[in-house]
């Protein structure tokens, strides 16, 4: 309970430091605020996806229902947040670039990403027979997880791109934020990572409540 | 007042909002789980 509190009070923090400081970037205004609450939420999207490839991959080596179950949830939570990181995406495009939506590459790529989890999705829902559908499925969350690299950090960096890159780490992986603002950042990535554990456990309990009542 | 303080409490209610939200599903399925 305690940490629940906890995350709480720092992401309240977070919002009243990221409004307390200066724009991160002079030059773009107040929009560039968004970064604080984008870049987190794009880590939680990827963070997501890994956990379902996990136990997508634990499924199919102990082949109980309960990692089927953790992958569902997981995958439903990477898709919101990539939602959530593609919309503050096109809130900073329409200030800066002037539209909501340019066919960049990054721009372009994410929505790939939530196609293929809706894929995801869609085979789930197509299957009748639950352990043909928790195995199917699994093999399709670790093949969908081989594309997030290349999505979210290669094809981005490989093409010309309007999207600020080298805004938190430099290529020689030097922390390129000033103090404060790293530390907002840095307090904002653990508080959408706890609230992701949160939401996790608790949509997986809400699962098996929901398998037990129709059991029953 | 500046729109920038106005835009900090907006986010707070909503932060705030999903919160307590959380934190009452949290102690509902803890309750449903001891049943």
């Amino acid at each position: 309970m305690i940490w629940k509190i906890f995350t709480g009070f720092l992401l309240s923090g977070v919002i009243i430091a990221i409004f307390l400081l200066p724009a991160p970037q002079k030059e773009l205004g107040d929009v560039s605020r968004i970064f604080f609450f984008h870049v987190p939420v794009a880590w939680v999207a990827v963070l997501a996806f890994f956990v379902a490839m996990v136990n997508s991959i634990l499924f199919l080596r102990k082949n109980e229902i309960v990692y089927d179950i953790q992958a569902l949830s997981a995958a439903r939570l990477g898709s919101l947040f990539s939602i959530l990181a593609l919309v503050t995406g096109m809130i900073f495009a329409k200030n800066t670039w002037g539209s909501y939506w340019n066919w960049d590459p990054r721009e372009t790529s994410v929505f790939i990403l939530i196609l293929i989890y809706g894929a995801y999705f869609a085979l789930r829902s197509a299957v009748e027979i639950e352990e043909r559908r928790a195995s199917l499925s699994a093999v399709y969350a670790i093949l969908a997880f081989l594309t997030v690299p290349f999505l979210v950090f290669v094809i981005p960096r490989v093409y010309q791109s309007l999207h600020p890159v080298e805004s938190v780490i430099d290529t020689k992986l030097k922390f390129q934020l000033p103090l404060p603002y790293l530390l907002v950042f840095l307090c904002s990535i653990l508080g959408f990572s706890l609230i992701f554990v949160w939401v996790h456990k608790l949509e997986i309990l809400l699962c098996k409540f929901d398998k037990d009542a129709k059991k029953e | 007042m500046s729109s920038n303080f106005v835009v900090m409490i907006v986010s707070l209610i909503v932060w705030l909002g999903i919160f307590f939200y959380l934190l009452r599903l949290d102690k509902k399925i803890k309750d449903l789980k001891r049943r």
